[in-house]
């Protein structure tokens, strides 16, 4: 049983299976990409639509009048990618600048999935120089041993500001090939399929069994998302390159902020409790110490709410998928900026050091205001 | 690389004169296009076609009318303008120096 979507191809309404709609959705998107700038493009696309309209046309009769999904695919191959005209001519009259963008595909740098070792770093670099990436793991291993497992920082670091190629153009690009149609399909019915749409198998029993199947397991998704937030299942965004890159850049930075933020409360919570002061201001006499730790309290958590949001936004735009992974090493890292700030505080401010020392003494202080 | 792909660019480079003849031969519509080129080595696709021919028409090249047709919605029917028949013209005779080159050049 597949849903079936009518739609609009420059005036003519037809109806296709879902699926179908989805490779045309993506056909259309990327003739709309590829004619970016072309003044003329709101014509070429309407003569697109019209074209494809007329083949669908070709499909039907007064016995049938769904476009099935294979009908689709077919026509979309019959069209062919949309090229730019000074791709098809030999662009006598084209700026050079226009000819040399389009003669061969953009190469950028991304993390590769497909075959990776751990996060792709290695398989990118190897795709954006265009050599073995076995050669680059080697390279790789090497630089580790010889820096004494500096290396392997540098790898994570890699990990999280190199953006992944999520979408089949980011995944061209990595390789420096043109996106073509064929691509382009098989894309749209990955992210169909991902999206749990039904895939036709000739059995509607079966595949009714399956769609409750995804039903109940969308219900209890939902019902634990009320204690257990789940990751974001949505695909992430289209966030352009030099976003992403910024983002990979400010996680470390949110991370290493929050991390001191956090700790200047700790030591300000403290040095409160142990001499009934923070950041070199007495707490009035009036004021019990109760009142003093809950206003620290509710003061850490506005601002580190924020940091908070700030790093969240950061992990989405580099994470995508992967939200849940960038996150956790957000998390390490955080942990780990904060070990290291203490101790150097440790070691060079002689207040923090008389503060740490005299803890053994803060819980009777503690109790002592408590008591009175 | 087999021969196609060897003459693929050239190929290419010849569709936007080859559409010319098309065109100054008779009024046609895309698909009439596609058709006639479908049995040569010239065979090409919408995808291709409409994105040259909006650039050809923005060159002055070539122009179209609408007309109505027996089956469907009105459709767009190309034919030359005055810059078109002397860019074919010029294109002609370019082509033919090109086979006397190719023809007279080693065996």
């Amino acid at each position: 049983m597949q849903k079936v979507i009518t739609i609009n191809l420059n005036g003519n309404a037809y109806q296709i299976d879902e699926q179908g709609y989805a490779v045309l959705v993506a056909y259309l998107e990327q003739a709309e990409q590829k004619l970016a700038g072309n003044p003329d493009r709101a014509e070429i696309l309407a003569d697109l639509e019209q074209a494809i309209a007329e083949k669908c046309q070709r499909f039907l009769s007064a016995q049938k009048n769904v476009v099935s999904d294979a009908e689709v695919d077919q026509i979309i191959a019959e069209m062919g990618p949309v090229e730019r005209p000074s791709e098809t001519t030999a662009g006598q009259n084209a700026p050079g600048g226009d000819h040399a963008r389009t003669s061969g595909a953009p190469r950028r740098l991304y993390l590769v999935k497909e075959g990776a070792m751990i996060a792709g770093v290695c398989n990118g670099i190897a795709a954006f120089i265009g050599v073995d990436a076995t050669i680059i793991r080697i390279v790789f291993l090497i630089l580790v041993f010889l820096t004494k497992g500096f290396w392997a920082l540098v790898y994570g670091v890699l990990m999280f500001v190199i953006p992944s190629a999520n979408t089949a153009e980011e995944r061209a690009a990595a390789h420096g090939e043109p996106f073509n149609a064929q691509e382009l399909i098989d894309r749209a019915k990955k992210s169909y399929a991902d999206m749990g749409g039904p895939t036709w198998s000739g059995n509607w029993r079966a595949n009714w069994r399956r769609q409750q199947r995804a039903w109940r397991r969308q219900q209890r998704a939902a019902a634990r998302a009320s204690w257990w937030p789940a990751p974001p299942v949505t695909p992430a965004p289209h966030v352009n390159y030099a976003t992403r890159i910024g983002a990979g850049v400010l996680i470390p930075v949110f991370s290493l902020v929050s991390a001191a933020a956090f700790l200047a409360f700790a030591y300000a919570g403290a040095s409160l409790v142990m001499s009934r002061e923070a950041f070199g201001r007495p707490l009035p006499l009036e004021v019990p110490l109760w009142v003093g730790l809950l206003v620290l309290f509710v003061v850490y958590h506005a601002i580190a709410g924020s940091l908070h949001a700030a790093r969240r936004a950061s992990y989405y735009a580099v994470g995508g998928y992967h939200y849940g992974i960038v996150a956790a090493w957000d998390g390490l890292l955080w942990v780990g900026f904060a070990i290291v700030m203490a101790w150097i505080a440790y070691q060079t401010v002689p207040e923090v050091r008389d503060l740490v020392n005299g803890l053994p003494g803060f819980w009777d202080v503690l109790r002592t205001t408590w008591d009175r | 690389m087999s021969v196609q792909e060897k003459f693929s660019a050239i190929r290419k480079g010849l569709l936007e004169f080859l559409i010319l003849k098309i065109i100054a031969s008779d009024k046609v519509y895309v698909a009439d296009m596609l058709q006639r080129l479908g049995r040569t080595e010239f065979a090409t696709q919408e995808g291709t076609l409409y994105p040259l021919l909006s650039k050809m028409r923005r060159e002055g090249l070539v122009d179209y009318e609408w007309q109505e047709s027996d089956a469907g919605p009105p459709r767009k029917y190309y034919e030359l303008t005055a810059r078109g028949k002397t860019q074919l013209a010029e294109l002609n005779a370019y082509w033919k120096d090109i086979n006397t080159t190719v023809n007279q050049l080693g065996r």
